[in-house]
């Protein structure tokens, strides 16, 4: 079994007087795709939230490789190496492909004093990722965000993620409002995800795009994580959906015939 | 005329051609309402009035039109970031009041004056832009504060009296930022030559650098921009401090120009800088933003107020002109925007 990457330690979360996370204790390991899986209101996005840096956690604490970090902000988190894809992919929509993929790294050239982007290169990149992400139409680097799909959208996001090797993927729904077309490319996204050396955590409300994609799968129900170890070729979609509706608190030890 | 004649072309050709191509990218850029205006405009003047382009006109056309236009500038490079400034003609009017005052007092010399002018901007700047990005007010309240307070000083340190101005002759400084020549009949002042040094840094500074970059981030979706390790608070500062001190370098040029040091100058520029920034394509809400685009626009709007005069219209019409030019170019570019988004 492939060593830790990233621990989340008796992490509690309220709002008010809501509790939203109760004690969680989750980790993800390197090369794994964990799929988070939760009715709504279960807490799963405040949970990747606190470990994006979106949100700060009441108590509990956060490990990667073993050692404690401090996770305050967005920006910790993406130093850390840990990349967010929400629904709305949080793209500047103004700008062009290639200008958010590099946005806050942009590579330079020339004398420093100019401070002259490398558009060039920045587009050559950007090109040759976008054909890796599964767009498959051939669209130039240089088109702004807001004339793309939500998918195309979702796709370059993802792009990012791997093009600075962030060790963590997190994807909060990321194909909500998405073709079948698109669906599968995000999908197909995450499986590359794992083969290029990253971790992902994949949380979506489709029970079925989980089952294709994910290593393990982690349940929650109502700020608590009910079950840690479901392994989806071991189990079925219908006895995680008992898990996840609160009819059963663990999968039956003896597996169906797949 | 052979058959690759761009006219042909363009007339009988497929659009996919270069030359087609060329004019479905200029046609879809923002400039081009801007541009086509200007043009219209001036070929309606100079029908109507022979004086439009007479050398007189125009040299009093390139006297005046930087002065407001390097203040357009800075305004351009602010709004592309999602701010605004509406001290921008507080600033013009006070700068030259410190310089002035400096002199005749006989504190220092007009050189001193100049710089002291000139830090005194960057601290207002500075002051408007830490309001607006740390304790996140909206510009339009801290600006609109700043405005106050500076004109306030203006006129309380002048008594609401004009500084006399008639020393200049002669010293360095204003020789290099007022300096006048003439090419051909028309004469020309420096701070022509100084409006086009800056627009071509500030055009290079917002398509070509990173820093750049960071500006139309800021202006489009600062939360994002902030996530990605852009510092919108730092890159928001700076303008504001750009745009300061571009404001009072204009006072500054427009005080030696016209040998006056009015606490009052510059009064309403705020508004009628903005609409020649909007009017150029530069988004009030931020994220886009032209350089070229404002150049027309400050054209546009200075040909307006002087063309008709010359022809006829009275003066006090003027604003009926600049707020129909105002709405109808919103209509545009927001048309544009929505067929742009469709992916046309
Ligand atoms: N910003 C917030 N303010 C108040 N309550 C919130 C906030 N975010 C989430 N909650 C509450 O926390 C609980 C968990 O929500 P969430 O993590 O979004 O669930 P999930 O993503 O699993 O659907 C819910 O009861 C929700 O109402
Ligand atoms: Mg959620």
């Amino acid at each position: 079994m492939n060593e830790e990457l990233v621990r989340m330690e008796h992490i509690s979360k309220f709002f008010g007087r809501v509790q939203a996370l109760n004690d969680v204790t989750f980790t993800v390991r390197k090369n794994e795709i964990v799929g988070l899986l939760g009715d709504n209101g279960a807490g799963k996005s405040t949970l990747i939230k606190i470990l994006s840096g979106a949100l700060i956690a009441d108590s509990g604490t956060i490990y990667m490789h073993g050692r404690p970090v401090s996770v305050r902000s967005t920006t910790d988190a993406i130093k850390l190496g840990i990349e967010t894809i929400y629904q709305d992919s949080a793209l500047v929509t103004q700008l062009s492909i290639a200008r958010n993929l590099f946005l806050g790294r942009e590579p330079t050239k020339g004398p420093r004093l100019l401070n002259r982007m490398d558009q060039q290169a920045m587009n050559e990149v950007a090109a040759g990722l976008l054909k890796k992400a599964g767009i498959q139409k051939d669209i130039p680097p240089t088109t702004p965000i807001s004339s793309l799909s939500g998918g195309e959208r979702q796709a370059v996001a993802i792009a990012r993620a791997m093009h600075f090797d962030s060790e963590l993927i997190i994807l909060d729904e990321p194909t909500n409002n998405l073709g079948v077309e698109e669906t599968q490319s995000v999908l197909r996204f995450v499986r590359n995800a794992r083969d290029s050396g990253h971790s992902c955590i994949f949380i979506a409300h489709n029970i079925h795009h989980v089952f294709q994609v994910v290593d393990r799968i982690v349940v929650m129900r109502r700020g608590k994580k009910i079950a840690d170890d479901i392994d989806p070729r071991q189990t079925t979609i219908e006895a995680v959906e008992q898990v996840i509706m609160g009819h059963l608190d663990s999968i039956p030890d003896a597996p169906p015939a797949q | 005329m052979h058959s690759s004649s761009p006219f042909r072309r363009f007339f009988t050709g497929p659009a996919a051609s270069p030359v087609g191509q060329f004019m479905q990218t200029f046609i879809s850029r923002p400039e081009f309402g801007p541009f086509v205006l200007l043009i219209l405009e001036i070929i309606v003047f100079t029908l109507r009035s022979g004086a439009f382009l007479s050398s007189t006109n125009i040299s009093n056309l390139l006297a005046f039109t930087p002065e407001l236009g390097m203040i357009a500038l800075g305004m351009t490079m602010l709004m592309t970031s999602g701010e605004f400034d509406l001290s921008v003609g507080s600033v013009f009017g006070f700068a030259p009041v410190v310089m002035w005052t400096i002199l005749n007092t006989g504190t220092a010399s007009l050189e001193v004056g100049f710089f002291v002018a000139i830090a005194i901007a960057v601290v207002i700047g500075y002051v408007n832009g830490i309001f607006v990005t740390r304790l996140k007010i909206p510009s339009f309240l801290v600006t609109l504060g700043m405005l106050l307070v500076v004109r306030g000083t203006a006129l309380y340190i002048t008594d609401g009296f004009p500084q006399r101005t008639w020393s200049a002759e002669g010293s360095w400084i204003a020789n290099l930022i007022v300096g006048e020549f003439t090419i051909g009949s028309i004469k020309i002042y420096a701070s022509v030559i100084w409006f086009i040094a800056f627009v071509i840094v500030l055009a290079y500074m917002l398509t070509q650098t990173k820093f750049g970059n960071w500006i139309l981030a800021s202006g489009g979706n600062a939360q994002s921009a902030q996530a990605r390790g852009v510092k919108v608070g730092r890159t928001k500062i700076i303008l504001f401090i750009m745009t300061a001190v571009m404001s009072a370098f204009a006072g500054i040029v427009s005080s030696i120009r016209v040998s006056a040091a009015n606490p009052n100058s510059g009064t309403g520029y705020e508004l009628e800088v903005i609409a020649m920034v909007v009017i150029g394509g530069t988004a009030l809400t931020g994220g886009r933003g032209t350089i070229i685009g404002t150049v027309l626009g400050v054209l546009i709007l200075r040909f307006m107020r002087n063309g008709i005069v010359l022809i006829g219209v009275p003066g006090l019409a003027y604003n009926i002109f600049i707020g129909a030019i105002i709405l109808g170019m919103m209509a545009l570019h927001s048309w544009l925007e929505r067929r742009h988004n469709a992916g046309v």
